[in-house]
Formats: structure tokens, sequence, C-alpha cells
């Protein structure tokens, strides 16, 4: 074995372990994993009963500054599209949701709150950043994953709403 | 014999850099609310923890490793 394929092999096997990660977003076009989840009423709620609506899940906590920033606006994207096929999903990840509902009587928002206790969810969507924003089309396919928010963000979130309405 | 010393070199400049790929298992973001509790801060009264370095700093004779701002908000 000549000098260039050794180092070859060896570049290769070394920094194996660095390319595998399970923190590799949800594969866009593949199905969306169900689930299901109790709201704030305390119904089970699964992903399934949204089919045919393009589906807008977010995945935030009340301690997290950006998720806080940015409910006040998908509240609004929420109303703009109500009734036109669009729904907003608020998939709150802590452990202990008091603080949430603390948090959302002084913020409500008129979309449904789904209540991930075990953060199995958060696990199954591979959930890397917080907000994190998964947006699905009617055939219940992921098409956009978005792993933080800073302002402007919402101005996509307009634009592939759009899109997937026009399809 | 210098092939193989070579061979050596290479592979332990390699294992050193096979430790950049990310370490598991790390705090997902989703697991951080009880460390995004105010109380949990490092740093809870800026004012009077400069201060205090600043006292530290003179009576040590030396200065730093006393970190920085920062933190966040657990969020990523």
């Amino acid at each position: 074995m000549n000098c260039a394929s050794r180092l070859l092999c060896l570049s290769v096997l070394t920094l194996l372990p660095a390319l595998g990660s399970a923190t590799e977003p949800l594969p866009t076009g593949a199905p969306a994993p169900d689930f299901a989840l109790n709201n704030l009423a305390g119904k089970s709620v699964s992903l399934g009963d949204y089919k045919g609506q393009i589906v807008l899940m977010n995945f935030w906590g009340s301690y997290c500054g950006p998720c806080r920033k940015e409910f006040p606006i998908l509240d609004q994207i929420s109303h703009q599209y109500h009734g036109k096929g669009v729904t907003l999903v608020g998939i709150n990840v802590e452990h202990d949701s008091a603080a949430a509902v603390d948090w959302l009587k002084e913020t409500p928002v008129s979309f449904p709150i789904l209540l991930d206790v075990d953060s199995k969810v958060s696990k199954l969507y591979r959930v890397e950043g917080m907000p994190n924003t998964v947006i699905l089309d009617r055939k219940g396919n992921v098409r956009y994953v978005h792993r933080s928010y800073h302002a402007g963000v919402e101005n996509e979130y307009i634009d592939q709403i759009r899109a997937l309405m026009r399809e | 014999m210098r092939g193989w010393a070579g061979m050596a070199l290479v592979l332990a400049g390699m294992a050193s850099v096979s430790a950049c790929s990310p370490i598991e298992p790390w705090v997902k973001p989703y697991e951080r609310e009880h460390l995004a509790d105010p109380i949990m801060s490092f740093n809870p009264d800026p004012v009077s923890s400069t201060y205090l370095d600043h006292v530290f700093e003179s009576r040590e004779g030396s200065r730093g490793a006393t970190g920085g701002v920062g933190g966040g908000c657990g969020c990523n």
C-alpha cells in the first residue's frame, strides 16, 4: 500500500466519528413524524388531525427570550391566515408547564398550544436551536425548518407559507 | 523507518483533530429551563462583581480568568 492511500485510509478512519451527527435537521420532503400531545385543556391532539392544512409548528419555551419575542408575531400570522388552510401549533417543551401557562395568561395567543412534557416530540423532530419552527405542507411532509429566530425571519415564514398555499 | 515515523506523526496529528467532533451527550435546548433560571446566572450583579474582581486583582497582584459577560438565554 503506497503512502498516499495509507494517508487517505487513516484520515477517513480518524475523522469518521466527526461525520456522524444526530443533530441534522429532519429531511425536507419526508413525511413529518406523527405524534399525540395534550393541549392546555388536557385533551389529546395528534398531528394527523391537521392533515390537509399547512402547519407551522413552533417549539418554544417561556424561559427562552427569542421564543417570547417571536410569539406575538406568530399570533399575527395566525390571525392573518386563519381560515385559509394554515394552522399554527405551538409546542411547549418545558418539563413543568406551570411557567408556560402563567406566561400565556399575560401573552395569550389564538393558536393551539401543545405540551411536550417528556421531550418525546422534541427528540423526534431533532430540535437543536430554539425557537425551532417546522413548516409542513398539506400532505404532511416537512418542507422548511428554521433553527433559530432573529428579527426578519417572520417574513421568511410568510413567504414560505404563501409558496405552500400556491401549490 | 522514515516512512513509519512520518505515518506516526500524521496519525498523532489527526487524532488530535478528531476531538473537534460534537461532544455527546450535550444538553439540548429544550432541557435548559432550569439552567436559564435567573438564580443560575454566574454573575447576578455585574456592578458588584466588577468591584469585587478589582479588589481580588489588587490583592492577588494578578488579573484574569474571572470570566466575562455572556451566558445567553439557554436557547442555542
